[in-house]
């Protein structure tokens, strides 16, 4: 053999390349994985779950349209009994609300400020803003529709775990986002309905109703009040009243059939939305598995959605299963994180470390008649819900470092304060992204 | 396209390994361990911080991507430098072939 090719074959042995072996291998190890890839998506859910092992945490029964989703955050079963509602502590006595000392209500009364009450006069403050407007008279519309008398004929429901599996998927059926069943908080419904919006304005609750109805099972149904939307807005200008509307109205629009399905199939059943509560219905939100009590003091955050929802419910007396409450780790990350409270224009959230006792319960204690003052007199928009928009568990699309963040996020103080400022550097949530600006803004009549 | 793109990784990523394959054996054990590693950690940081910097560029996160750009991308190239360095691909002193061989 001569010395040039002896040369030639050295060189060769040096040099790197892909032989067949190693094609063939790095072919069939590709091949593996597209399999495994393409097994997981075009399976049935729960075949697709046993081979991917991804079954996750199942809440109450199991709906077959949307089964339970937290996303990555690690999330704890919790209870509610007569010392915790949730994460939430119950320290005493829970005495019953009157609906005319909800924020808007206390507007209507006087007790305010006499400027809030000029810019709020029959619901101006929402109404100044036309699709707002558009969106409020439509469900104003649904307030008498909430209630009735059930069907004579009560239909058989030997499975409870069943009906609750079937509820779940007919209000996903019906364009909800998120579904809950929990037991009733007998302290959520209202001691007193709010007497005709006349009579609030004089300040008069001697027409004031009183709430006697005292159903088990209370199912809360919720809607996302759009991502897009929320990164494109600053929070409080002109489509913020509308983002509420949007959650309230088809919110409405879902437990009104709901509730009229239930009574047809002869069991009591009440919707609670926008325009005709009896409830409060943040506990609800709570004992159905939903989510937490946040620094916002009244805003129920849940795993994937944050607080960038609205709900409505049905209480009912359907045989039903109900689901558990939840701990995600919401307390301390709204203990370190504070992002809402720096953030709001009104200063009514508060900066303190820990929870406040009032009404029987720990909890931080937002000064409510700031933020509803600077709501109704907002001169740059409609409303405002700037604490949702910069909030981090609200404004962000889903991927997977936003999916860490969530795991991250729902572990601890230290955990929660790194995923904090990691917020901050990457400048999530302040931030308003153009492109997204759908809508029109109307400053002269703000 | 998600499921090609993550098959294009997997091919670069075996790709990558035969290049460096011939040079990352050393005469230490911890050596050659130390170059698979920061090869590891190398394309699994440039694709993340790829795949990052697409997303939230994609979605308009504007202060999100720019920062993923220096901090994703500087940390890739620093480790890049680095894997070459010890791959011996630039800062060494080639030995020269042997030319003249013996009957």
């Amino acid at each position: 053999m001569s010395i040039e090719k002896q040369e030639g074959k050295q060189k060769q042995k040096q040099e790197p390349r892909i032989n067949r072996r190693n094609f063939l291998k790095a072919g069939a190890a590709s091949a593996i994985s597209m399999g495994i890839l393409g097994m997981a998506n075009a399976l049935p859910v729960q075949a697709a779950e046993t081979v991917s092992n991804s079954a996750g945490q199942v809440n109450g029964a199991r709906s077959k349209l949307h089964p339970t989703n937290y996303g990555s955050a690690s999330v704890k079963m919790a209870d509610f009994n007569d010392q915790w509602l949730g994460t939430t502590k119950i320290v005493g006595p829970i005495k019953k609300f009157h609906e005319a000392d909800q924020g808007f209500n206390l507007v209507f009364r006087h007790k305010v400020s006499e400027a809030a009450f000029e810019a709020n006069k029959f619901y101006h403050a929402a109404a100044k803003y036309p699709l707002g407007d558009a969106l409020a008279k439509f469900t104003l519309s649904l307030a008498p529709m909430v209630s009735g008398k059930p069907a004579p004929e009560k239909l058989n429901i030997p499975d409870p775990e069943q009906m609750s599996q079937h509820i779940k998927d007919c209000a996903y059926f019906l364009r909800a986002d998120e579904v809950g069943i929990g037991k009733m908080p007998s302290f959520a419904y209202y001691e007193f309905k709010a007497p005709p919006l006349a009579d609030m304005m004089k300040d008069d609750l001697s027409k004031s109703v009183p709430v006697t109805e005292s159903l088990p099972y209370v199912i809360v149904v919720m809607t996302d009040q759009n991502l897009e939307t929320t990164m494109a807005s600053t929070g409080y200008d002109g489509i913020s009243g509308s983002q509420s509307f949007l959650g309230y109205h088809a919110t409405a629009v879902i437990t009104v059939i709901l509730a009229n399905y239930i009574r047809n199939l002869g069991y009591n059943a009440r919707a609670h939305h926008f325009s005709n509560y009896a409830a409060i219905l943040g506990p609800c939100l709570v004992s159905a598995g939903l989510g937490e009590m946040t620094r916002t003091g009244d805003c129920i955050a849940h795993p994937t959605l944050g607080f960038r929802n609205k709900v409505a419910a049905v209480t009912t007396d359907l045989p039903l299963l109900p689901d558990r409450p939840i701990d995600f780790g919401a307390q301390d990350f709204c203990r370190v994180c504070k992002k809402c409270a720096d953030n709001c224009p009104s200063g009514a959230i508060t900066q303190d470390e820990d929870y406040i006792e009032k009404n029987g319960i720990l909890r931080w204690q937002s000064d409510i008649k700031k933020c509803v003052e600077f709501r109704v007199t907002n001169k740059e928009g409609s409303m405002c819900g700037r604490c949702m928009k910069v909030c981090p568990w609200n404004s962000k699309e889903d991927s997977w470092f936003h999916q860490a963040g969530t795991f991250i996020g729902s572990k601890g103080e230290t955990a929660s304060n790194l995923l904090k400022q990691v917020d901050d550097m990457f400048g999530y949530g302040t931030e308003q992204i153009e492109k997204y600006k759908w809508w029109l803004e109307w400053p002269e009549r703000y | 396209m998600g499921t090609f793109l993550v098959f294009l990784a997997g091919v670069l990523f075996l790709a990558g390994l035969l290049f460096i394959k011939p040079r990352a054996n050393m005469d230490k054990k911890w050596k050659t361990i130390l170059n698979w590693a920061l090869y590891v950690a190398w394309y699994a940081i440039t694709w993340m911080g790829i795949s990052f910097i697409y997303i939230n560029a994609s979605v308009g996160h504007v202060k999100a991507t720019s920062t993923a750009i220096f901090l994703f991308l500087g940390i890739s190239v620093v480790l890049a430098v680095v894997l070459a360095r010890l791959l011996g691909f630039f800062g060494k002193q080639q030995k020269k072939a042997n030319t003249s061989l013996e009957a």
